[in-house]
């Protein structure tokens, strides 16, 4: 799993690429804290090229979330491919965050 | 309660000598320490078997889903992340089900008692989603009485809940 992250405007971009499995929750629970640290709180999560994510990485998700939300901020998530918008919709977790088709739409209006 | 595991479905409960390579009943077993960096290797051996026998992308996310949550609910919440303790796994790849077994050395739950993660009030919890993951993408899903084992199975025929067949292989 490669985590990218990058500033656009006043949003902070996070795009996971492969596989958010256990082995690779750490990584990204780091990505996460590290953005939220700096003072991010207008998040986008990139999910266009993330092709598995265990409950672990969700859990990291969520938390970024609460942090976010508790400043005034969100969490969205953009472009989730077929098996992972399915999971989202199992675990209804597509009724917590904003679902986006992609990161541009998740921007407007941000 | 859930039922104990049928004794004649069982296959091999406390894998004595792990195998590398299916024993002759199909099943090869492992013992893994508590440590999550070690579900990855156990985790691609399985899922080469699956790409071996041509199963769907659709279901080795499904399997590997359900594996990954099952080892890691039996280090996490099972072993307590002790160093001391082990989890056995035991799996069998046929080309029309996939079998899997996760035992830990823990005082056990009762799956039952999980509370439903798709509610409302716990959609903001950061864990406590593997049970219901677990029964979501498998077909067969048999935990002992006790809670320390689970005996799950995906069935090739079975269409992963949500997804109409891609044909796609992994």
């Amino acid at each position: 799993m490669k985590v990218q992250v990058r500033q656009e405007g006043s949003c902070t971009i996070v795009s996971i690429q492969g596989s958010a499995d256990v082995g690779a929750s750490p990584a990204l629970r780091d990505a996460f804290l590290r953005a939220v640290d700096a003072g991010a709180t207008r998040i986008v999560c990139d999910l266009s090229k993330t092709d598995f994510i265990c409950s672990d990485a969700l859990g990291v998700l969520i938390t970024a979330y609460l942090k976010a939300h508790g400043r005034g901020g969100f969490v969205r998530l953009a472009n989730p491919q077929k098996r992972l918008r399915e999971l989202l919709a199992t675990t209804r977790l597509d009724h917590l965050f904003d679902v986006f088709p992609d990161v541009a739409c998740a921007l407007k209006d941000a | 309660m859930p039922p104990s595991l049928p004794k004649e479905r069982r296959g091999p409960s406390v894998p004595s000598h792990p195998t590398e390579t299916p024993n002759a009943a199909g099943w090869t077993e492992e013992v893994l320490p508590t440590r999550l960096t070690a579900i990855r290797e156990s985790e691609r051996k399985v899922l080469a078997r699956l790409a071996a026998l041509g199963y769907g992308e659709d279901h080795c996310f499904a399997v590997r889903l359900a594996f990954e949550e099952a080892l890691i609910n039996a280090m996490k919440h099972g072993n307590r992340m002790d160093p001391s303790r082990q989890v056995r796994l035991a799996y069998r790849v046929s080309p029309e089900r996939v079998e899997i077994r996760v035992a830990d050395e823990g005082a056990g739950f009762r799956p039952d008692c999980v509370p439903d993660p798709t509610v409302d009030e716990n959609l903001q919890r950061p864990c406590g989603r593997g049970v219901m993951l677990i029964r979501s993408y498998m077909d067969e899903v048999i935990y002992s009485a006790n809670g320390t084992e689970v005996r799950m199975v995906k069935y090739r025929a079975n269409p992963v809940r949500g997804f109409p067949e891609s044909g796609r292989r992994c």
